[in-house]
């Protein structure tokens, strides 16, 4: 095996592939980055049988081959080497890279045991702009569980009804619902994204612009997007029935503007208690929420919002980092919050956006 | 005096092997004899599953084994083939192409009959860990539909009030719990809005899901089905969609008259009903009238609908009213007094939905409150929701409401001809304008195309003699006036 190509575009691969390896896995070839030297072109393969990618990488081969490198020590070594080509020899079991001032010999790890990257096939699909699918993951995977005890909580749900994919994350204490228009394919059934492998995706498809294509099948999921490719696994369970549980109406509504509001719970997380808990107190009398903090070892802060208010005031409690998180995603001037009363859960929205919501539920003490 | 022992045992489990001419090795027979007994014994796919893995564990790197056999287990065995669950994709495209020999030998080391080894992705049955969550935040409800079957375990049979406006609906649905698919197949409920009809037919999923745990239960909404196969057609699923619902041992259809405008998804119903119909499945359906009465139903979908059971549920009576707020008080752990519940009985004479809101108007005043609801408070609370003030309804809503109900051109009504179709109509909105508003007979004479005052007395009376020997027309009747509502 031998190659030549540009140092950026093998560090920015393998870089990529270095995420996808396991590092603590019982077998050594999965920290691995598999290299695959063919006409042309080097390939970059890395899995952790969670999900995985392969980059291809422009590169002048004169001998092809395969070869397995710990992902950690090529990216480590490319990222200092200066040069702007690398070549690369296989010798035995070393593969020696050189760059114009340095040269490295990287002990290989037999790739025998490399995994194959499961393929979908292509007859079930959907296709949305780039920045759509950024912003459907974006706005719901903080929200999945981070708990392993119910893996389709720490799932992103995606699914698909009359053109539109709407995407949905909860770990039972929130619950954020997301819905962008589909370019192609209008129907999709549910589909459970482990979030982690979501974070992944959002990483690698950011920079892009125009369409993706995503295939599916029961168990799997996988998309193309310039060099990349991509799959994760899909877990099988069912996400719960959450539509049910969205109050369809309101006692209280109140509108605040979103800087507002992120200010004010960012100065109280200054005061507040190892459960981040605010408290609320929607005044209609005075069209304001008073806000306020406590922890009894530092002191306590109260911030007043000016807001339009209807319906009956009350006083709520919440963690404020549930709050907080509702936030990312909106990008409006203004919220909306919608409520039931005390122990309901609180209903948050971009006040000039129908597409997104994110639904939290109260402090319980 | 060991060996003799060694063929004692062994006689026992394998005569055969005792009997053999030559010189006895205890020893490899011993194992020979261990091995055919650990087969008789294995008596579970799963020991089975143990065995084989304990055995590849010895011809595979550790590190192989632990990443690849790990989360695996059998499935089913059948035909000779072994299914194996494995978690993902990669582990199944891995083990059928690196270790498939290994582990066919394994396993037919064990049990011979296995002549071959299928992979498919399946979670492997682990126990739930419990986690203490240490957040202090409520959580939300998710849990409150099971997934499975789409019920609701707050319908059960122990919070649904019996009285004399459901009692026969009610007894209808124990009957089905008692005798599923013999007693009434199917049952249908039907009746108003907000009269407990989904709580019912839920109850009987819910009571079914406890009492045979074993055979699968489904509650959905016609709308939901009708959803569910537009889909399937639209990505080439049909057959899917049909295997889907044919493997029901009760089905539950909430709101069917919604089929009737679905053309496809009302023939597909039906062929989903005889199936289940003749494999004597339980169906239980509900629908917010009688099924002679939903327009654009078919015939025969009437008369299979008509073949079990159909029983109506229609608003509570005062007692009933009060025994359901009495309940729907407790179950909150409310204290409400009798005035006060005697009250919300007297007031809100509508459906059992709209006395729960107005409980819930209160409960939430007392939780922010913090003190007892008297009797001034709920009268202030409640001001609007009394229903003692009957909307006004226009003549034109009328009679505009009872032709679309017929069928007929509303014009029709007001114009001079005596066509059969239009001349019974006509007589109907005349009665219920007389019986229900009040309108005095000359004013509706003049309101309906300038008739005499007599016409109108005689086409009352003429209903009215009907009424007595004509029950569809008193079907008729019924149903114009809950659309009048």
């Amino acid at each position: 095996m031998k190659f030549e190509c540009a140092t950026n575009d093998i560090l920015s691969a393998s870089a990529l592939a270095a995420r996808f390896v396991e590092r603590r896995a019982n077998l050594p070839v999965l920290a691995a980055a598999l290299m695959v030297a063919e006409k042309g072109r080097l390939i970059l393969r890395a899995t952790n049988l969670e999900c995985g990618v392969e980059v291809v990488v422009d590169a002048k081969v004169s001998e092809g081959g395969v070869v397995a490198v710990p992902a950690a020590v090529l990216v480590g070594f490319l990222q200092n080497a200066r040069g702007k080509l690398v070549s690369a020899a296989l010798k035995g079991e070393v593969l020696k890279l050189e760059t114009e001032r340095a040269s490295a010999s990287l002990k290989t790890i037999p790739h025998d045991d490399f995994p194959v990257l499961p393929k979908v096939s292509a007859s079930s699909s959907f296709t949305l702009k780039v920045a759509d699918l950024v912003r459907a993951l974006r706005s719901v995977t903080h929200c999945a569980s981070t708990s392993a005890v119910k893996p389709e909580l720490q799932s992103v749900l995606l699914s698909a009804e009359g053109g539109k994919l709407i995407t949905a994350g909860t770990d039972s204490f929130r619950l954020a619902e997301k819905t962008v228009p589909l370019r192609a394919g209008t129907s999709v059934p549910n589909l459970l994204l482990p979030a982690r492998n979501a974070t992944e995706l959002i990483r690698i498809i950011e920079q892009g612009s125009g369409d993706i294509e995503v295939y599916y099948n029961e168990h799997q999921i996988s998309t193309h997007t310039g060099s990349v490719y991509y799959t994760s696994r899909l877990i099988d369970g069912s996400f719960p029935n959450y539509q049910q549980i969205v109050p369809k109406s309101f006692t209280t509504e109140a509108v605040v503007l979103r800087e507002d509001l992120q200010q004010a719970l960012k100065s109280l997380s200054v005061f507040s208690d190892k459960f981040l808990q605010v408290s609320f107190t929607i005044d209609p009398g005075h069209k304001s929420i008073l806000l306020s903090s406590r922890n009894p070892d530092i002191g306590e802060q109260t911030t007043t919002l000016r807001a339009t208010i209807s319906g009956e005031g009350f006083t709520i409690n919440f963690n404020s980092r549930y709050l907080a998180d509702s936030l990312q995603a909106i990008s409006g001037e203004s919220v909306r919050l919608q409520s039931n009363g005390p122990g309901k859960p609180i209903l948050i929205k971009d006040a000039a956006d129908e597409s997104y919501f994110y639904l939290a539920m109260p402090m319980n003490r | 005096m060991f060996v003799t022992y060694v063929k004692y045992t062994l006689y026992t489990v394998s005569p055969q092997l005792v009997h053999k001419k030559g010189p006895f090795d205890a020893r490899s027979a011993l194992a020979y004899a261990l091995h055919n007994l650990s087969c008789r014994l294995m008596t579970t796919t799963k020991e089975l599953w143990e065995n084989t893995l304990v055995e590849l564990e010895l011809s595979i790197s550790k590190p192989n084994f632990s990443t690849w056999f790990k989360d695996t287990h059998v499935v089913k065995i059948e035909d000779g083939v072994a299914y194996v669950g494995v978690p993902s994709q990669f582990a199944r495209d891995w083990l059928s192409t690196k270790f498939h020999k290994d582990i066919l030998r394994s396993l037919r080391g064990f049990a011979d009959s296995i002549r071959n080894v299928e992979y498919i992705i399946s979670r492997s049955p682990k126990k739930a860990v419990e986690e203490v969550h240490a957040r202090g935040s409520a959580e939300l409800p998710l849990e409150s539909v099971h997934s499975k079957t789409n019920l609701n375990p707050r319908f059960n049979f122990s919070t649904f009030i019996v009285g004399p406006f459901n009692e026969v609906a009610h007894a209808a649905a124990q009957a089905v719990v008692r005798k599923p698919g013999i007693a009434y197949n199917p049952l249908l409920v039907y009746g108003p809005t907000g009269l407990g009809k989904t709580h019912l037919i839920q109850a009987i999923g819910n009571h079914f899901r406890v009492s045979a745990p074993e055979r699968k239960v489904l509650y959905l909404t016609s709308e939901k089905f009708s959803m569910d196969y537009v889909s399937s057609v639209q990505s080439g699923k049909v057959q899917w969609f049909k295997e889907k619902y044919r493997q029901y041992d009760l089905l539950i259809m909430d709101d069917i008259q919604f089929l009737a405008k679905m053309e496809k998804t009302k023939e597909e119903f039906f062929h989903l009903f005889n199936y289940l119909h003749d494999g004597n499945k339980q169906l239980v359906f509900s629908s917010d009238q009688h099924p002679n009465m939903i327009q654009g139903l078919e015939d025969r979908l009437k008369s299979r609908l008509g073949a079990g059971m159909i029983v109506s549920v229609t608003p509570p009576d005062h007692e009933s009213r009060l025994a359901i707020v009495r309940a729907k008080a407790l179950a909150h752990n409310f204290i409400l007094s009798d005035e006060v519940l005697e009250y919300l009985a007297t007031t809100i004479e509508g459906n059992v939905r709209e006395l729960e809101g107005a409980l819930n108007t209160l409960l939430i005043q007392f939780e922010m409150r913090g003190k007892p609801i008297n009797l001034n408070d709920a009268k202030v609370l409640l001001r609007g929701a009394s229903s003692a003030a009957k909307k006004a309804v226009s003549v034109q809503e009328v009679v505009k409401t009872i032709a679309n109900f017929y069928g007929i051109d509303e014009s029709s009504i007001y114009e001079k001809t005596r066509r059969k179709e239009v001349v019974r109509p006509r007589q109907v909105i005349m009665f219920l304008l007389r019986e229900d508003f009040h309108v005095s007979f000359p004013s509706i004479g003049e309101k309906l195309g300038g008739r005499d005052h007599t016409t109108v007395i005689h086409s009352c009376d003429k209903i009215k003699n009907d009424l007595t020997t004509n029950s569809m027309l008193g079907q008729e009747i019924h149903q114009i006036r809950l659309m009048l509502k």
